[in-house]
């Protein structure tokens, strides 16, 4: 009955993911199966959190390793003298057995000590309830397991050398010599295991068959790259974004089934953190219960709470978190992507931008022929249709164009550029915005206008290496483009100019000013972009690093179009400017121009006179002092 | 409805003097205009009915019939231009023809003057031309019957008209906020009829000669200082001024 | 020569109007009677305008409607908000004024509206012919004037106007505008991008499309200066702009400029005003 249970609803859940949209198809078999081992098996994201994770290790590994247990449980509920061949006569895995039963129960009264006594917040929305019911089973399960074994070695029919098994044998002491308790604990142990099979399906514990699905099919690499949309299919297969569950892609359904509360992503987001209604977890649990529920509504205003979608800085926090790959950001966009281009509706201060980045090619509304007004004086080539391509294109992004405080960013670099002696070209008023504030806004099809632009343009001019300032415009190029037929090698401008400083082109002054570094989520998490920036201020100054920093940095507030769009309570980049002056540094230096103007006000609105300079700057200074 | 640059601090002419440099500027639809066509969309949302949208202007005004079948007009005429700008009179008279061209429209709606030639015209023109009453600067539209409300700002207070239809209408901006285009608003703006007819264009009788950017343009301003610490000499100017 | 002007009463453009056609010879001034009702009225000012060689109207909502009128009904050219005229060459305002054009005015009578505050009002007190329309014109004329609730000071007609574009931020950020504004008995204004991000209303609105201005000065803060906006605020005596951008094109029509965060500049006027208040 509990097999017919659990077949039943196995086939439902099976069903609701096969209805999804069709994932599109991804190779990288090494890495998806590296993934597998790294982050199922070895548990490391779980790892992260010590204690928490040792936890969940011991039950995970535990499983792993009493699997056999449940067929020998099986088999010798039929015929009490059977076993497996092999492996139900060997002393050590019986051994084995009693260690995990003890780690196991080591696990589940940590994980009931966690979660009666410590209580932390990223709890707070997930099922408690379930997670008790589970935990009980689980502890049900392996102590019946145990006591099977104890009853079955004190009714002389365990097939394995008794003494072996340490834990069994000794309880088998306290056990009656004749088979009735034996038989008793068979069933009992097998009632557990039906009972939390026919349960897990039913429960967030499924996580235990789709977890490992879902971390194959996430992504491999790119973390910054969002999937592409066609207009170009017939009316009844466009698809802009998620409305209703019908919408939502197999994985997505996947992810929402793999989630199992933990709130670890909760914990990292930085929207939750300043007091948003954001939180990853409860924004899969809604979609999950729209899911389950088969409902044919708005996910936006029935799952999911309108204010949660438009307060992702998709800084990825939550995605790298996860220890079952749900890609948060995948679901943000796709929501946003509805209420933008379906049903035209999203926070009305976004709307400028929106209509800024299509009709003048930048978010602030500037017009282009003020694009190159920063590189007036610095002798900066501007590429015109048919020059010869430089060897590097210099990609300066919007704000380093427009915005007064990110312009010295530009030209910092391009000071430094010519300096070293490096052959490269701006595109001017040719440069358009790549389209990512559109793009994270939700606007794909505004988006895409400007990455096929964009590409023509590239193209035509040829080049083939770009070095960009701008952390969003460089994983747009990098990483999105591709799509769009434009394949470049792409460099921020920490990575070039750390190169030049190693050849010796660049020769800076060593310093003593103490800085500290604020990692772009762009840079750091999306493209693993951490070393280079890090190098050039140890020649430069001395690094102190904030408490969370490199994967684990923490946004500014900017990204995913916030730039352009109001926070709603305590302002994300004074948290992070908060964590900035802690270190005592004197410089807080960043490698993205939203992160400058963002960290800027920060750091004005806590109290601190920190400087905040781009990389480029500190590096610029420090080769005119020397 | 017309095709306007998105100017930003400062105007750049052409070697001729004849327009303003566009080269890597971004189009809009002139805003007045822009509200008329929301408006126009919400009455027969509303009502029932069709919208057409109708330009005079270069082939690339496309564009901005486009950007109005995506927000629900339903079909575009083009009066394509080769580039030269039509005066006010020569405007009106194109218009007109391809107005008479079509059904009757209960209701015929402009922009109260284009942002960039602002001759504050070409509706009154084409109202007259066509023998229908108009009324001007408009905010706010309501249909009552055959008859249509009409009110415009009067300094703190509100002229009403009520004009049978059909009728010549121009609106200002504030009249309603345009709605953003949708995507699937687009993709259908893309296969809506767009029927384009190339007028001849008569003499100017307002001949454009040349484009001057006036002077006053590229004065700089006396800075009174950076930051807070300048509040005291903000003070003194106003009051300097009487104000404070 | 003989010019017919419309004049508005106790309306200043109207007064400008008529100190520029003093200087193209002979004038005759008039006003009309009764509910406004442009096609009615333009149809007295074209009878009454039989032998002038020009008409003149102030470059106003109403001049510029009356004289389209009266344009369309005699099929001439019309010259709206022209600066100067010699002949039969106009110089005109575009672009709400960032841009002049030189045109020839083909027509006869010249019909033309003169730009706001191009030229010096005249003292009131000239003789003013009163016409009176076709009472039997059924042509649209104004049913009622609804009053609007007073809500502060008219942005058109305020001394002062504090205003706030794009670098204020939010919607809440305008809280130190007001109390600036507040301390000078000043209305509040806006810049286009903050009506479309819907902080504050189209009414609020300074610009080409939105209310053009006369104020003695105008505080401009956190407003980069685009054209269309420059529009609407060049009607201001002085202006003053605060901008954290020392190459804001405001800055290039502005009288005085502070360069810096207007969040920390605005609420230092305000407490500076109060400190010189006592």
């Amino acid at each position: 009955m509990c097999g017919g249970l659990f077949a039943r609803r196995g086939l439902f859940l099976t069903r609701l993911v096969l209805a999804g949209k069709p994932s599109p198809p991804r190779g990288d078999v090494a890495a998806r199966a590296r993934n597998e081992v790294v982050l199922v098996l070895g548990q490391r994201k779980l790892l992260q959190r010590l204690v928490p994770g040792l936890m969940h290790a011991f039950i995970f590994w535990g499983f792993l390793v009493l699997f056999p247990t449940i067929v020998m449980a099986a088999i010798s509920a039929v015929d009490k003298h059977a076993t497996i061949p092999w492996l139900g006569h060997q002393g050590w895995f019986m051994a084995l057995v009693d260690v995990f039963v003890l780690l196991v129960l080591a696990g589940v009264v940590t994980a009931v000590a966690i979660r009666k006594v410590v209580r932390p917040q990223r709890f707070a929305g997930s099922h408690r309830g379930e997670a008790d019911l589970i935990l009980a089973l689980i502890a049900g399960v392996v102590l019946t397991l145990l006591c099977w074994h104890a009853a079955r070695i004190a009714a002389g029919l365990n097939e394995w050398p008794a003494h072996e098994s340490f834990l069994s044998n000794a309880l088998s002491r306290a056990f009656p010599h004749g088979p009735v308790l034996e038989r008793l604990f068979v069933w009992a142990h097998l009632c557990f295991i039906f009972g939390f099979l026919a349960y897990l399906p039913y429960s967030k514990h499924l996580h235990i068959a789709t977890a490992v699905a879902n971390v194959w099919l996430a992504r491999t690499r790119a973390r910054g790259k969002l999937l592409a949309l066609r207009f170009d299919l017939p009316d009844d297969e466009l698809r802009f974004g998620a409305g209703t569950v019908a919408d939502l892609t197999q994985k997505e359904i996947l992810d929402a089934f793999s989630c199992t509360e933990c709130g670890r992503c909760q914990d990292a987001c930085p929207a939750h953190a300043t007091g948003k209604i954001l939180s990853p977890k409860l924004l899969i649990m809604g979609i999950r219960d729209q899911v389950f529920a088969q409902s044919t509504e708005p996910i936006v205003g029935n799952g999911v709470p309108e204010e949660m979608i438009w307060d992702c800085v998709t800084c990825g926090a939550c995605v790298e978190a996860c220890p079952v790959s749900i890609e948060h950001i995948d679901h943000i966009v796709d929501l946003r992507r509805q209420r933008v281009m379906v049903d035209s509706q999203f926070p009305a201060e976004a709307e400028p931008m929106l209509r800024d980045v299509e009709r003048s090619a930048n978010p602030w509304g500037k017009p282009q022929t003020e694009r190159a007004a920063w590189a007036d004086e610095l002798g900066v080539r501007v590429l015109e249709p048919g020059d010869p391509a430089p060897e590097y294109l210099y990609w300066v992004g919007c704000a380093a164009s427009f915005d007064e405080r990110a312009k010295k960013s530009a030209e910092s670099t391009a000071k430094l550029l010519a300096k070293a002696g490096v052959d490269f070209a701006i595109l001017g008023p040719r440069e358009a915005c790549t389209g990512d504030p559109a793009r994270r806004m939700g606007n794909e099809y505004v988006f895409q206008g400007y990455a096929e632009q964009n590409v023509a343009t590239l193209n035509e001019s040829g080049v083939t290496k770009i070095v960009a300032s701008c952390p969003h415009c460089f994983n747009t190029l990098a990483n999105e483009y591709g799509d769009f037929g434009g394949n470049y090698e792409v460099l921020h401008h920490t990575e070039l100019l750390a190169e030049l400083v190693d050849s010796g082109r660049l020769q800076p002054k060593a310093g003593s000013e103490s800085i500290t570094y604020h990692d772009s989520c762009y840079l750091a998490r999306h493209n693993d972009v951490r070393l280079e920036p890090r190098k050039l201020l140890n020649v430069i100054g001395q690094p102190v690093e904030m408490k969370r920093s490199g994967k684990q940095t923490f946004c500014c507030g900017a990204g995913g179009a916030h730039m352009w769009m109001e926070e709603r309570g305590k302002p994300i980049s004074e948290e992070r400017a908060r964590e900035a002056v802690e270190t005592g540094a004197e410089t807080l230096a960043v490698a993205c121009p939203f992160c400058t103007v963002m960290l800027d006000d920060g750091v004005k609105g806590v109290g601190s006179a920190m400087r905040v300079a781009d990389v480029a700057t500190l590096l610029a200074e420090s080769i005119d002092a020397g | 409805m017309k095709r306007v640059p998105l100017t930003g601090g400062k105007m750049v002419l052409t070697a001729d003097e004849q327009a303003i440099e566009t080269r890597h500027l971004g189009f809009t639809i002139s805003p007045h205009e822009e509200c008329a066509v929301e408006e126009a969309v919400r009455l027969v949302e509303a009502n029932g009915g069709e919208t057409v949208v109708l330009t005079l202007g270069p082939a690339a005004a496309e564009e901005q019939l486009r950007d109005s079948m995506a927000i629900g007009a339903d079909r575009a005429v083009l009066l394509k231009t080769d580039g030269v700008e039509w005066d006010a009179q020569a405007t009106a008279g194109a218009i007109v023809d391809a107005i008479r061209a079509e059904e009757p429209f209960d209701l015929i709606l402009f922009g109260n003057e284009s942002a960039d030639a602002s001759n504050y015209q070409v509706g009154i023109r084409v109202a007259y031309a066509l023998g229908l009453p108009v009324v001007t600067g408009l905010k706010k539209i309501s249909l009552e019957g055959a008859q249509v409300r009409c009110e415009c700002d009067a300094g703190g207070a509100r002229d009403v008209y009520v004009v049978p239809m059909p009728a010549v209408l121009t609106v200002l901006e504030g009249l309603n906020l345009p709605r953003y285009p949708s995507v699937p608003g687009r993709l259908r703006a893309k296969s809506k009829p767009l029927a384009v007819s190339e007028p001849a264009r008569p003499p100017s009788q307002l001949e454009k000669l040349r484009l001057v950017v006036p002077a006053g343009q590229g004065k700089q301003a006396e800075i009174l200082g950076e930051g807070p610490s300048a509040a005291p000499r903000v003070v003194e100017v106003m009051q300097s001024l009487g104000v404070a | 020569m003989s010019t017919l002007v419309f004049v508005e009463p106790d309306d200043d453009l109207s007064l400008q109007a008529l100190a520029f056609a003093r200087t193209l010879g002979d004038v005759r001034a008039v006003s009309l009677d009764g509910a406004y009702a442009p096609a009615a009225w333009a149809a007295a000012i074209v009878s009454a305008a039989q032998g002038a060689d020009t008409i003149v109207a102030a470059g106003s909502d109403r001049g510029n409607e009356l004289l389209a009128h009266v344009a369309a009904r005699l099929d001439q050219p019309f010259a709206a908000n022209v600066t100067r005229i010699d002949g039969d060459v106009v110089t005109r305002i575009r672009w709400g004024g960032s841009l002049l054009e030189e045109a020839r005015l083909h027509g006869s009578p010249r019909i033309l509206t003169v730009a706001p505050h191009t030229h010096a009002a005249e003292a009131a007190g000239a003789p003013i012919e009163l016409l009176v329309p076709d009472a039997s014109d059924a042509s649209p004329r104004v049913l009622e004037r609804v009053e609007e609730q007073a809500g502060g000071v008219s942005l058109r007609d305020a001394k002062v106007v504090v205003s706030g574009g794009r670098g204020v931020g939010s919607a809440e950020g305008f809280a130190i505008i007001e109390e600036l504004a507040g301390l000078l008995g000043a209305a509040v204004g806006c810049s286009r991008v903050v009506t479309s991000a819907g902080w504050r209303p189209h009414a609020d609105q300074v610009g080409q499309t939105g209310t053009k201005i006369s104020a003695d000065l105008y505080v401009a803060c956190g407003i980069s200066g685009a054209t269309q906006h420059i529009a609407g605020a060049k009607g201001a005596k002085k202006i003053l702009a605060i901008n954290s951008d020392r190459e804001a094109p405001i800055f290039a029509s502005a009288d005085y400029g502070v360069i810096g965060d207007l969040h920390e500049i605005v609420p230092a006027i305000s407490a500076e005003l109060r400190k010189v208040r006592g």
